[in-house]
């Protein structure tokens, strides 16, 4: 009994997707399907840096005009880019929708892109580098993909190579803008006080012109394909080891997501200062918690358009990597085979909570539209994805992780001191069990 | 702390099964891409939306001294999905520890604050009467057991431990302000548990404890998307004439003192020169924070000092985030922006019952301390002049958006039903505090920050100090005129 997502589509192409839940502020945004798996070696980085121009002004708002504005309406403005999305999104008061959407056309469709801005900012996006190395799980992240998408576009990183972020240009910016920020590429999401109608009216407006069609060609998906491999960087210095094991799994659409997604909640997160005991669902985070094997640890299921990774990130002494190393695989082997209906029926219960309680406020539906239009083109209904997850049971489970973890070689990144991290091979054979 | 719920399926179910099964006579589970309607499924009934911000907050008290309140139909889930119920409890600011204890199968999710205890439990509508059974028996008859208590023991020494490991400073710094602005007493003790505490802490002090402060007068139960009938039925079923776990003797040495504002000063010589947790190295930083007292948020200057608060402003020197973050707040303009060298100035109001403190927090490299805290301390002094019109016009207007954006989320909607009710016996709604911040005017800043620069400074330092000008020298700084 949620408020219906409304969607509509433009003529050239755009799609219009909303949800009125009555309050008095909204998000709306853009979410446009373009992110740095459409760059190559030379322009990888180009989505991100365009990202960082958006608000440095337009042909109608200098820089200075476009921040006061948006700061003396009491609104946020943001953007952020992924290996597959752009998103530019609005948070204000209701009363000020129109405004919003106003200048959100403004900054993708009418950007100076000015020599100055662009020389400006490409110290602004080291400084960024900077910071985005000292977090240490995004440093692994970036490893894991670069080793488990080696020599494809999803194994570059998404602030680019320092060479790069030094050398783009306006040309390579223009470029991007023409060659994807296109009409069915785009969609317009909108959550809180929003009327479907008046955000359908205020589209048309200000994004009529925006082209629909492609001179010839539409760019295709860049191919990209999964490695078995790993990246070590050790360094003894570091106190704790990141580690990152992952499996190829699943892009967005792709039915086994679910059942994934209820794996993952089998595993579960875990940290020091959840305690421990009987009350913890996930096996793997009683083992962690008696036997003192990790700080933290978390399981992820990142999807793209046709792939995915699976997997567990985790933070560990170096004294406890192996140990750490072996009840996960062993929990990893005992989903493919022995998991239980009872085990099962909480990890949905879980999921689902987890899922319901995420979508709280109007920022985080919007993003879901946002997300879910560009990856379904549809807003999946919560009754839907209750009926999807519902209709998954332990056999479920062991055939769908089976498929993906049982004897398949996975992708490993690790940072820190890692001198006792098993060897690749022995990590291989720790994902099937030889049975008499 | 984290949560975790059971409580949720019936709802979901109802769509559900029965389709599932007609579809899935086949064996496994759907083979149908996400892109696509799973076939056979109900159209559901969408919710539609009305003016539910203006709906007023219903409070009933019970005989024996506890609160009811509700508030009704709010959010999107309110007829099917998740709702909260939550207990307060008056927190005397003693020892974080309580707040692992109870997880009876994992349903509540509990937080500690300086003054407030909340333990909340999600459950659909249905469920209504066993949530608060449940959460009676969470609050008054936890077990205690000898081996909970260990675990609890443990969780909060890796908290810590965690605490002292972390890059960001903010909390160990909060925590040293308050114990400088309240020396010895009330919110000036610690949140955390110190270390030499947490083997004393067995199940005799914390009963004493729940004993003192677990007392209905002490305690709200908040629901949120609820029938009032139905909640007060509930709280009197399970909440009246209960015994607790500890027995009903007489609350003895109950801290009934209010917060006594101090001032002075607490340092922390720390070498910060290799905080970095990887090899990337994070520039060596000297952190200070400077306070004065500012009011209760039972007074009605709370509303002029949230306003300054929000004037004042700031952040990181580098800090995400686009046009919206306060480019225009004061401690950017005048101290990010001008002062390079600055990592970070940014200014934080905290209130409680009894009093209230206004800080800035800023950080530099240790030579440049001093030159930092004249800065800061000139900001202070500057705030007392008169606010220009534009920026006091963007602070109020960005405090109602703060305001309203943060009541989009249904556990804050609830958590300010249960601050505000425990405190006041009642809730201002949301566009009645927005009518209050309307009204504030620039002689209404004027005023309490006069007030306030007649209080002694709180100070916390944290870092390389051998730059920190001395106590005394800061109190001067701040009492003179010569900036005004």
């Amino acid at each position: 009994n949620v408020p219906e997502t409304k969607v509509t589509t433009l003529e050239n192409g755009l799609r219009v997707a909303s949800e009125d839940s009555g309050l008095s502020t909204c998000t709306v945004g853009l979410w446009i399907d373009a992110g740095s798996r459409y760059e190559n070696q030379r322009n990888n980085g180009t989505a991100h840096f365009l990202e960082h121009m958006a608000f440095k002004g337009t042909r109608k708002r200098s820089q200075l005009d476009l921040e006061l504005e948006i700061e003396n309406m009491g609104a946020h403005l943001n953007a952020y880019t992924s290996r597959e999305q752009t998103v530019y999104y609005a948070k204000a008061f209701s009363k000020d929708l129109p405004r919003a959407v106003e200048i959100l056309a403004d900054i993708i469709q009418n950007s100076t892109l000015g020599e100055a801005e662009i020389e400006r900012e490409r110290g602004v996006i080291l400084r960024e580098m900077q910071e985005v190395e000292t977090n240490l799980q995004e440093v692994v992240f970036d490893y894991l993909h670069a080793t488990a998408y080696q020599s494809t576009a999803l194994g570059r990183t998404i602030l680019g190579p320092t060479e790069n972020i030094k050398t783009i240009n306006r040309g390579d910016l223009v470029e991007y803008i023409t060659t994807h920020y296109k009409g069915p590429r785009i969609v317009l999401a909108a959550a809180g006080g929003v009327s479907h109608r008046d955000l359908i009216d205020l589209a048309k407006y200000h994004f009529g012109k925006l082209p629909g069609r492609y001179v010839g060609e539409a760019p295709a998906l860049p191919p990209c394909h999964f490695t078995g491999s790993e990246i070590r960087v050790r360094d003894d210095k570091m106190p704790l080891a990141h580690i990152a094991l992952a499996m190829e799994a699943v892009g967005w659409s792709h039915p086994d997501t679910i059942p994934l997604m209820v794996a993952n909640t089998l595993i579960g997160n875990w940290d020091r200062s959840f305690g421990g005991g009987v009350n913890l669902s996930s096996k793997l985070a009683q083992m962690a918690c008696q036997g003192n094997l990790c700080h933290s640890f978390q399981s992820f299921n990142t999807c793209y358009t046709d792939t995915g990774l699976w997997g567990l990130y985790m933070v560990c002494e170096p004294g406890t990597i192996g140990d750490m190393m072996h009840y996960t695989q062993m929990e990893w082997m005992s989903l493919c085979t022995s998991v239980t209906e009872a085990e099962v029926a909480r990890a949905k219960n879980l999921l689902k909570t987890n899922m319901l309680l995420h979508l709280d406020g109007s920022t985080p539906i919007c993003e879901d539209i946002g997300r879910q239009m560009l990856c379904y083109s549809r807003r999946i209904p919560l009754h839907e994805l209750e009926a999807r997850i519902d209709a998954i049971d332990a056999t479920t489970i062991k055939d769908v992780c089976t498929k993906y973890i049982y004897n398949k070689a996975p992708a490993i990144a690790a940072v820190g001191p890692i001198e006792q991290l098993p060897d690749y091979n022995q990590l291989r054979s720790g994902l099937f069990w030889m049975r008499s | 702390m984290h949560d975790t719920f059971a409580f949720i399926t019936q709802v979901w179910c109802r769509f559900g099964i029965a389709a599932y099964r007609k579809y899935s006579s086949g064996g496994g589970y759907p083979n149908i891409s996400l892109s696509a309607p799973l076939p056979g499924i109900p159209k559901p009934v969408f919710a539609s939306v009305d003016g539910q911000e203006k709906y007023e907050t219903k409070i009933t008290t019970l005989e024996n001294g506890l609160k009811v309140a509700s508030q009704n139909k709010f959010g999107q889930f309110c007829t099917v999905g998740s709702k909260k119920t939550s207990i307060f409890s008056q927190y005397g600011s003693k020892d974080e520890i309580l707040l692992t204890l109870e997880k009876h199968g994992g349903i509540c999710d509990c937080q500690t604050s300086r003054d407030t205890t909340m333990y909340a439990v999600s459950a659909e509508v249905k469920g209504l009467d066993t949530v608060v059974s449940l959460l009676s028996d969470a609050v008054l008859q936890p077990r205690l057991l000898d081996d909970e208590i260990e675990m609890t023991r443990m969780a909060v020494r890796f908290e810590l431990e965690d605490l002292n490991m972390r890059p960001d400073p903010e909390p160990l710094l909060t925590e040293m302000i308050h114990a400088a602005a309240y020396r010895g007493n009330t919110v000036g003790l610690p949140r955390f548990c110190p270390v030499e505490n947490i083997e004393k802490i067995d199940k005799k002090v914390l009963h004493k404890y729940l004993c003192n402060y677990y007392v209905p007068e002490r305690m709200v139960l908040a629901g949120v998307g609820i029938e009032h009938e139905q909640l007060v039925d509930c709280a009197r079923k399970y909440l009246l004439n209960v015994k607790p776990a500890w027995g009903i003797s007489t609350p003895a040495n109950v801290d009934m003192s209010v917060a006594q504002y101090t001032g002075g000063i607490v340092k922390i010589e720390k070498d910060m020169s290799d905080v970095s947790l990887g090899p990337t190295p994070i520039p060596e930083l000297t952190h200070i924070m400077i306070g004065l007292e500012s009011c209760s948020f039972l007074e009605e200057d709370f509303i002029p000092f949230a306003v300054l608060n929000m004037m004042m402003g700031g952040g990181g020197s580098f800090s995400a985030g686009g046009p919206g973050k306060g480019m225009f707040t004061r401690l950017y303009l005048n101290v990010l922006n001008r002062h390079h060298w600055m990592y970070n100035a940014t200014s934080y109001h905290h209130s409680y019952e009894d009093s209230g403190l206004l800080c800035i927090h800023a950080s530099a490299d240790p030579r440049q301390v001093r030159e930092m805290v004249e800065i800061i301390t000139k900001e202070f002094i500057q705030m007392t002049g008169t606010a220009g019109e534009m920026e006091l016009e963007r602070a109020k207007t960005q405090l109602k958006s703060m305001l309203m954006m943060n009541l989009e989320s249904r556990p804050v909607i609830f958590e300010d039903v249960g601050r505000q009710v425990l405190s006041t016996g009642k809730r201002k709604l949301p566009h009645e505090l927005c009518e209050l911040i309307s009204n504030v005017t620039a002689s209404d800043i004027k005023r309490v920050t006069t007030k306030m620069l007649r209080s002694k400074p709180a100070v916390a330092a944290l870092g390389d100090l051998t730059e920190l000008p001395s106590y005394e020298h800061i109190q001067t700084a701040l009492s003179s005129k010569a900036f005004r």
